[in-house]
């Protein structure tokens, strides 16, 4: 069996819940919270601290168990299963529109007349040989790729700096906390794709004491990381763009880093910021695959390259039928929030509460 | 068994490798440099026909035989069009070469397409991912296709001189510099009206005088002033000294030439540059009434002194500082009063005072934000300036043959 360390979950964590959320998220917690709306980010994403926590209190009640077999023992085989293929649906949809996402944010900055499945094809081939080598070496590949995005988005950070406008940040709270409020559950779905993740990679869990109080401690931090990420992303997309221009931009990372300019010399430096997205975005939609197939191997016993091979063709289908780049993001905006959310928060809290009341109750 | 895996992974991995480099490098759809057309400046005028506009387009042609590959001679094209693509489509089918909107530097709106409104044109450089918002955005007093077609005495393209210009700006202060990402940024500010420098072709003896070479033409192009706008239509063009103002009140003063030959009650006048400057304002309660306080504090450099008869005692020199620092003081307050006055006039906030309201008391902005046009004409607004004078150069006194000396 498989096993991953401590540290390579939290950097694995990491990876998967910043995956390409610092490419909407400016547009969407300004377009609910306002200029304020870079204050709900982190607590949008803190969401996530409560599930994981609850997530790694059922593995340490249920050793070397995913959820969806947790959801077979606590709930009965029927609801275990039907909650099992819910969970197929949801990722294998979500991580087909994921995959489209690369072809729609090539396409509509640098590369426009390259077609737009070779993106789709490009990381799909990628997210394969990845889902084929293993959990693993997964790990290892975010272990390398994440410090590498976190660079990349620092730098396009700092390099924007000095296109700042004066003052765009004022006034703060003028309209009070209930836009935050509103923001910040625009973000808590990205809290909950990573959860989903969770539930999946529990079987390649350390779950020794010490390893799982070092696994509470990794959910901590990678939260608080991608959160404060996310949180700079926004700042700095209102700072420069102001409020109206970054609801606006659908992508205003990436017109960020076409506004680099070093000393009036180095620009048009955004296509190396693109190359570091499509890493990004390869290890997100390489963790809904990994979700697909542990799904699918828990509920249905399907597994081995055969049905590897199906899962890469669904996502493919799901991607083509979204060209339409509006659609696309509308889709991914109402899987987030209307099936997602509801999903994840509900599933996990009655399955942590059943747990927590069978074992008070003695029941097994 | 494992081996067999081993080997069947590297296939893979190999044949993957093999597929990303063929297909994703971008050499799809590539278009080498040598077949792009690289546009430096693109100018907006009102054209014959309703809802069209003149565009002209002005690219980059390296120059054959140039002794250096930064030498680039003109090819400018005018269409009659009703959208950017459209031109782009005219214009490309003599070019050429694709037009490449990635160097683009500088956008100029001529004055009367500014008059009637250009938003719909610059739609295209906010959507299209090859254009950079870090481009200028200028005013043309006149047409803009004039200033595009003109040869000026440097032998620099007229983009690249505007371009110039703008970016020498920081030694002037005397013009706003607007890139077209601050330009939307404003534009979305509900109560800020934008405000865009003005580019002007002089003909010698236009406050100016220059050899001419044996034709009429306007050999120079100088920036002077901003435009001020509702939207995207231009309503007014400021003066010099109200530009000036608006450089001070918006804390854009970098460095700056500065004299006091126009205040009339000292008869000793000041020239000097501005060392640095720092605006800030306050939004305070005065007698019950809300108003706003701009603070400017400035350091100074005299380099000269006209007017001076006599030779300095140490403590002359001393006094006459000070009052270099009250002279320097006076025009910056007229400099920003006649601002702050034209803005009341003409009723546009180009001076961003309600969203510096909005900043510091936005409890208080709510409560006038909707009829803030009508509030701005009485908008108690004061001023704080403060000079320091840093040194007055190399000589204490002016060169002068005091009484008695090489006299009998």
């Amino acid at each position: 069996m498989e096993r991953i360390s401590p540290h390579q979950f939290m950097t694995l964590g990491s990876a998967v819940l910043l995956g390409t959320t610092f490419l909407p998220v400016a547009s969407i917690v300004t377009g609910v919270g306002g200029r304020d709306g870079w204050m709900s980010v982190l607590p949008g994403l803190a969401a996530g601290i409560p599930y994981g926590l609850m997530v790694l209190s059922l593995l340490e009640q249920y050793p070397n168990k995913n959820l969806l077999q947790i959801s077979e023992i606590l709930f009965g085989k029927w609801i275990g299963k039907i909650t099992g293929v819910l969970y197929i649906l949801i990722t294998s949809y979500f991580g087909g529109l994921l995959l489209s996402q690369a072809g729609d944010f090539y396409e509509v900055s640098i590369m426009s007349l390259t077609p737009i499945g070779l993106f789709f094809l490009g990381g799909l081939l990628l997210v394969f040989y990845l889902v084929n080598s293993g959990i693993e070496v997964f790990a290892r590949f975010s272990e390398v790729i994440f410090p590498v995005i976190v660079i990349a988005l620092l730098l396009n950070i700092g390099l924007s700096l000095p296109r700042m406008e004066q003052g765009e940040l004022l006034p703060i709270l003028s309209e009070g906390i209930k836009p935050l409020f509103w923001g910040g559950l625009k973000v808590v779905p990205f809290a909950m794709e990573y959860i989903l993740f969770l539930a999946g990679i529990l079987t390649f869990l350390p779950i020794s004491k010490r390893e799982l109080g070092q696994l509470k401690t990794g959910v901590w931090r990678a939260v608080f990381l991608v959160g404060i990420l996310d949180t700079l992303v926004v700042l700095i997309q209102i700072l420069v763009f102001g409020p109206a221009e970054t609801i606006r931009l659908v992508y205003g990372l990436l017109v960020l880093g076409k506004m680099v300019e070093i000393s009036r010399t180095v620009a048009g430096v955004e296509s190396l910021f693109l190359g570091v997205w499509f890493g990004a975005l390869v290890i997100k939609v390489s963790a809904f695959f990994f979700t697909v197939t542990w799904g699918l191997e828990t509920v249905f016993s399907f597994k081995g390259l055969k049905w590897n091979l199906a899962v890469g063709v669904f996502f493919l289908v799901i991607a083509f039928r979204f060209q339409r780049g509006p659609s696309l993001i509308r889709e991914i905006g109402l899987i987030d929030d209307y099936l997602i959310l509801p999903f994840v928060s509900v599933w996990i809290l009655t399955l942590w509460g059943v747990s927590r009341w069978k074992k008070g109750a003695g029941v097994q | 068994m494992k081996s067999n895996i081993g080997k069947e992974r590297k296939v893979l991995l190999i044949t993957i490798l093999i597929t990303c480099l063929l297909f994703l490098p971008g050499c799809w759809g590539k278009r080498e440099v040598e077949e792009l057309a690289p546009l430096l400046g693109v100018g907006f005028d009102l054209g014959e026909k309703p809802g069209t506009f003149l565009i002209t387009m002005q690219f980059a042609r390296p120059k054959k035989g140039a002794s250096s590959g930064a030498e680039i001679e003109e090819r400018t094209f005018s269409v009659e069009a009703s959208s950017g693509r459209e031109a782009i489509e005219k214009i490309s089918k003599v070019t050429y070469r694709t037009p490449f909107m990635g160097s683009l530097k500088v956008m100029i709106i001529g004055e009367e397409a500014a008059k009637a409104g250009f938003k719909d044109m610059l739609d295209f450089a906010q959507r299209f991912a090859e254009f950079r918002r870090s481009m200028y955005l200028v005013l043309a007093k006149g047409k803009a296709q004039d200033i595009l077609n003109l040869k000026t005495r440097s032998g620099l393209l007229p983009a690249m001189a505007i371009k110039n210009n703008i970016e020498g700006g920081d030694e002037l202060s005397s013009f706003p510099t607007v890139r077209l990402g601050h330009y939307f940024t404003v534009l979305s500010t509900k109560s800020t009206a934008p405000i865009l420098p003005v580019a002007k072709s002089v003909k010698s003896g236009e406050g100016l005088e220059y050899k001419a070479d044996g034709n009429d033409e306007a050999g120079e192009i100088r920036i002077l002033g901003a435009g001020v706008l509702r939207g995207d239509r231009l309503v007014y063009f400021l003066t010099d000294e109200e530009t000036k103002g608006y450089m001070w009140l918006e804390n854009n003063v970098t460095q700056r030439l500065i004299n006091t030959i126009d205040l009339e009650e000292n008869s000793t006048k000041y020239g000097g540059h501005v060392l640095n400057s720092t605006t800030k304002y306050k939004v305070k309660a005065n007698n019950g009434k809300i108003e706003l306080q701009y603070q400017i504090k400035t350091s100074i450099a005299i380099d000269e002194i006209l007017g001076l008869k006599k030779q300095l005692s140490g403590a002359e020199w001393v006094e006459l500082t000070k009052e270099a620092e009250k002279s320097f003081a006076k025009v910056i307050e007229k400099e920003c009063e006649s601002s702050i006055n034209k803005q009341r006039e003409l009723g546009l906030d180009f001076l961003g005072i309600g969203r510096h309201i909005e900043q510091k008391n936005s409890t208080y902005w709510k409560t006038i934000k909707d009829q803030w046009e009508k509030e701005m004409a009485d908008f108690p607004v004061s001023l704080e300036v403060q000079v320091t004078i840093h040194h007055s150069g190399m000589s204490s006194s002016s060169a002068t043959n005091s009484a008695g000396e090489g006299q009998d």
